[in-house]
């Protein structure tokens, strides 16, 4: 690997996390205020997530096995947070607050 | 709905625990065979005996140890016995002054001065070798170890830690017998500069 | 208040106490850098080094126990067994910490022998601390679990929390063992040593920290032992089930088999999937109480224990963690920002959040805010991240130089130390340092005052 590729592609992994991350915060306020365009914006973290994912895919001298790893976590990452937030709420309702 | 059972989720951690567990132990067994010396990875520590060198491996595509012929360290081939006497005491030397809180081994350590796991190879002994008159790298390599301080090449110097002759011969066995232990090419191309920085 | 919990204060003292010491200690290390003259010839940077982590590691060790000791006579409804002798305990544990460091200063180094190793230095990382101590922490340990396991045997009560403490403790301890070895051969030195570091702070100290989440969460919103519990089972299943096999990451480059590398990347890639569900659910958790608490410092430092732990962790880790990544990046100072990041987020925030909790209960607060606290969280955390980054630059650039472009060699290290990025982020590490020492002041400060200064402004937010 080429000292330009290491740091490109280790900046790119940083950045694919990071906004998985962004995606899941954002959205899970969007659902605490119920706000559509708050969603919208999480789903434009997640597009973005995924801009990162092809980019990986695409320009890094990475493994084929690393890069299919890296697809199906942007999946994975995907389906986190309106599946935790699902489960936070029916763990949630039978409470008594 | 068992989703909303602790008790289904404890029976996923226990299981998942177990499961991870028990892989764990079998790779372990296994790795311990090879990284024994004489294993697959880590040679017997009379390699001491014989030339050491690092290329890089196009099958396997990474750099990768090569054991060539005979080359006894100070002079003095040494038999299995004493090859291990030389390799503890290295280890207890490198303990002793807590090596690894300054220099790193395998990548592993601190970060204030170089990695040693090719030190036996560094280009920098030949210069080291000329300036103190010594007739090997191994002397040259104790000469230094002996009075780091005044090898002043950069910004960093190593201090005194009031090494021994006998235990800088034992480091520098230690060191090359690390250098031969196949590390999956790290650290890469060692010695092959790219470009200019 | 139960003995136990007053030696909870006692520890948790100690903890902080400590905490300052590592800070000085790493300031002092990061000086090095900019100045490797200094102290030469009488103090040098791996004495420094030594003292900056083994305290991080007993600090936060004081601060889980601390916790523990804190909960658990209010979990089991009753003092706990064998609380006399783990006070005396801790008075021996504080008395041997004090002695191991004045030896790593003054005496520093011992001959190439047994005596060195069971009296001064053991030179392996993170477990430098001499035999003789080595044995003193195991005792201290084996007396914390019998503390644990008496008390929940004689009372036949244990909760699903209490459960997962007890079996989390009997690998934390038996791991501990490798302190004590000296094993020749490093591969299987390094081998050993990382079971014990791995498994600790990636996988038993997880589960602690989980366990003394779980506590404060209950007593912080209010939230039921049964969801509390529920979220600790799936954290275990999630942050065990990838960091047990996660070790492999660490066992790319020492001379152990290479299928490690494929097990080691891909169970260490899927660690930062548990970390979003924890980030998710902390929002969750802040949102559903409209961000309100009667206690914002420790509500605030958990919230940072969620961030931290995922951006420390999670996205740091992950762009070093692929092992062709690795190969360039391992043992730089990109290694040592992610360390820092990681620990920070998810131990020290952690401790600092529980231990707000417990000066609320102990000065009878009813609401728990200020302004200091704010001005501590502020700087610790912005001199964290400023580190954090500043080491980022220093490593990119390591692993560029020395790694990549000279191939590891002597020169190509001193090349590497010596390159412009490297020493300016090793500059503004040291000033974010300076800014994360005077973070600690105030919160030391804090602590100290807290609910004491003003009278308690009960009306003003704890009704809602």
């Amino acid at each position: 690997m080429s000292e330009i590729s290491l740091l490109q592609s280790a900046l790119l992994l940083g950045l694919y996390v990071a906004l998985a991350g962004g995606y899941g915060f954002v959205y899970t306020i969007a659902r605490l205020r119920d706000a559509i365009m708050l969603q919208q914006t999480s789903f434009i973290l997640y597009g973005l997530h995924g801009l990162t994912a092809i980019a990986i895919v695409a320009w890094t001298p990475l493994q084929v096995g690393w890069k299919g790893l890296i697809v199906a976590s942007s999946a994975a990452f995907l389906a986190i947070p309106p599946i935790t937030w699902r489960f936070l709420q029916r763990t949630h309702e039978t409470e008594v607050q | 709905m068992h989703l909303n059972d602790p008790a289904f989720w404890r029976a996923g951690a226990i299981s998942t625990v177990a499961i991870m567990s028990a892989v764990l132990i079998m790779l372990t067994i296994d790795s311990l065979a090879a990284i024994s010396p004489g294993g697959s990875n880590v040679p017997l520590y009379t390699v001491i005996n014989q030339h050491i060198d690092y290329k890089f491996d196009e099958r396997r595509g990474n750099d990768a140890p090569v054991i060539g012929g005979p080359e006894p360290l100070f002079g003095k081939v040494v038999d299995a016995a004493q090859a291990e006497a030389l390799i503890d005491k290295g280890k207890m030397v490198i303990q002793s002054r807590a090596c690894i809180d300054c220099h790193t081994f395998f990548g592993n350590g601190a970060y204030y001065a170089p990695d040693l796991t090719k030190a036996w190879l560094d280009p920098a002994w030949e210069t080291w070798q000329a300036i103190t008159g010594a007739t090997t790298r191994e002397d040259a390599m104790v000469k230094f170890l002996m009075n780091p301080e005044t090898n002043r090449i950069s910004t960093r110097a190593m201090p005194n830690l009031g090494i021994t002759q006998q235990e800088a011969e034992a480091i520098v066995a230690y060191l090359k017998w690390m250098a031969a232990v196949d590390t999956n090419g790290f650290p890469p191309n060692f010695g092959h500069m790219q470009s200019k920085p | 208040m139960y003995r136990s919990q007053q030696l909870a204060l006692k520890y948790l003292t100690a903890a902080v106490a400590l905490f300052g010491v590592m800070t000085v200690a790493g300031l002092l290390s990061a000086y090095y850098y900019i100045n490797p003259d200094f102290l030469f010839g009488i103090l040098h940077f791996n004495i420094a080094k030594i003292l900056h982590i083994d305290t991080m590691i007993i600090w936060l060790l004081m601060g889980f126990m601390g916790a523990i000791y804190w909960f658990l006579p209010e979990e089991f409804g009753r003092e706990l067994v064998g609380i006399r002798l783990a006070e005396i305990l801790f008075y021996v544990f504080c008395a041997a910490v004090a002695v191991v460091a004045i030896v790593f200063i003054v005496v520093q180094y011992g001959n190439s022998n047994e005596i060195a190793l069971w009296f001064i230095n053991q030179g392996r990382k993170y477990v430098e601390a001499p035999r003789w101590a080595a044995i003193g922490v195991v005792v201290v340990m084996a007396v914390f679990a019998y503390n644990v396991l008496g008390t929940a045997y004689v009372t036949g009560k244990v909760t699903g929390i209490t459960a997962v403490l007890m079996i989390d403790l009997v690998p934390l301890l038996v791991l501990y063992l490798d302190a004590f070895p000296a094993i020749s051969n490093m591969s299987a030195d390094l081998f050993w040593w990382w079971w014990l570091v791995h498994l600790w702070v990636e996988a038993t100290w997880e589960v602690l920290i989980g366990c003394i989440m779980a506590w404060t969460l209950m007593q912080l919103l209010g939230t039921s032992r049964r969801i509390v519990e529920l979220w600790l089972y799936i954290e275990v299943a999630l942050v065990l089930g990838t960091g047990i096999l996660g070790l492999g990451h660490h066992y790319f480059w020492i001379g152990t088999p290479s299928y490690w590398l494929t097990i080691g990347g891909l169970f260490s890639a899927l660690e930062p999937l548990p970390l979003l569900g924890m980030v998710i659910h902390a929002v969750y958790d802040a949102g559903t109480h409209h961000m309100k608490t009667t206690n914002r410092p420790a509500f605030y430092w958990m919230l940072a224990e969620a961030f931290g732990n995922f951006l420390g962790g999670g996205v740091w880790g992950f762009m070093i963690t692929l092992p062709q990544i690795n190969l360039y990046a391992h043992g730089t100072q990109w290694t040592v920002s992610h360390g820092h990041f990681a620990f920070w987020g998810a131990y020290a925030c952690g401790v600092l959040s529980v231990i707000y909790l417990v000066i609320q209960k102990v000065r009878g607060l009813a609401y728990v805010d200020g302004t200091l606290w704010k001005w501590s969280f502020a700087a610790l955390n912005m001199g964290l991240v400023g580190m954090v980054g500043a080491l980022l630059v220093s490593g990119f650039a390591q692993a560029f130089v020395e790694r990549a472009i000279g191939g590891s060699t002597h020169e190509a290290f001193m090349l590497g130390q010596d390159n412009h990025w490297f020493v300016e982020g090793m500059i503004t590490r040291f000033i974010f340092g300076l800014m994360f020492v005077a973070g600690y002041v105030a919160l030391v400060w804090d602590l100290l005052t807290i609910g004491r200064r003003a009278p308690v402004l009960a009306a003003a937010g704890a009704a809602e």
